[in-house]
């Protein structure tokens, strides 16, 4: 698993982080007064019915909105998509390998081991314990 | 009514949390949730601002932002499935070599 103890190398990033919000913070306070009045919505009108009739581009609601429903279907397909490439990524081929996406470099893997990890080992290299580990069980 | 001050106060501070997060982890895991972060606070902007002017274009943008989100975490996940079986580890950095 990835070491990710936070050390010195993290001190760069916070500064920027912290920087960036204080600059975000900064023109936030600055632009305080520049929103107006604030309008909300009409008294008694349901909130979830009306998002609703907005997904699906219904003209009932009493709130101003726009229509959605392309978005909608494309959100749809979409979706549908991704669920269809995370199966595709996580599933196994018929004969106990994994896809070929993502190999590294083409190696070849083989009954939840590395090929070549045998190779590595030969070689003292000190990766061949994690390679190990990565197995596909 | 809690003024959108605060709600961009701190959807701020939420994005630079998961700015924080990008820049600093190796973790695949946790750059997952840090873009995650970064994303919600975007739509905490879009849900406060609905409010705010009294249309719920914002609030029904934030729910498709949401769904995005799912996919985005959907695939990224398999990635990291895929990253796990090849190289053994979910480091961001680990993944150097790959290649078509």
């Amino acid at each position: 698993m990835t070491d990710d103890e936070p050390g010195s190398s993290s001190l760069r990033p916070g500064l920027a982080a912290v920087a960036l919000f204080g600059v975000l913070a900064a023109v936030v306070l600055g632009s305080a007064s520049g929103f107006g009045d604030p309008v909300q919505f009409p008294a008694g009108e349901s909130i979830v019915h009306n998002i609703g009739y907005a997904l699906f581009d219904i003209d009932l609601g009493g709130i101003p909105t726009e229509g959605f429903l392309a978005a909608f279907l494309i959100i749809a397909i979409a979706l549908d998509v991704a669920l269809d490439s995370a199966v595709y990524l996580a599933k196994r081929e018929d004969d106990g390998t994994i896809i070929s996406a993502l190999t590294d470099g083409g190696r070849e893997i083989v009954d939840g081991d590395v090929a070549g990890a045998a190779d590595r080992e030969v070689t003292g290299s000190t990766e061949t314990d994690e390679t190990e580990q990565g197995g596909d069980r | 009514m809690v003024p959108p001050e605060y709600y961009l106060l701190l959807s701020s501070g939420l994005f630079c949390i998961g700015l924080f997060g990008i820049l600093t982890r190796r973790n695949a895991l946790y750059f997952l949730m840090s873009v995650e972060l970064m994303l919600n606070a975007a739509n905490i902007n879009l849900v406060a601002f609905s409010l705010y002017w009294g249309n719920l274009t914002g609030q029904t943008f934030a729910l498709f932002a949401i769904a995005l989100a799912a996919a985005e975490v959907a695939v990224g996940i398999g990635i990291i499935l895929a990253l796990y079986r090849n190289f053994g580890d979910v480091d961001v950095m680990a993944a150097a070599t790959m290649r078509w």
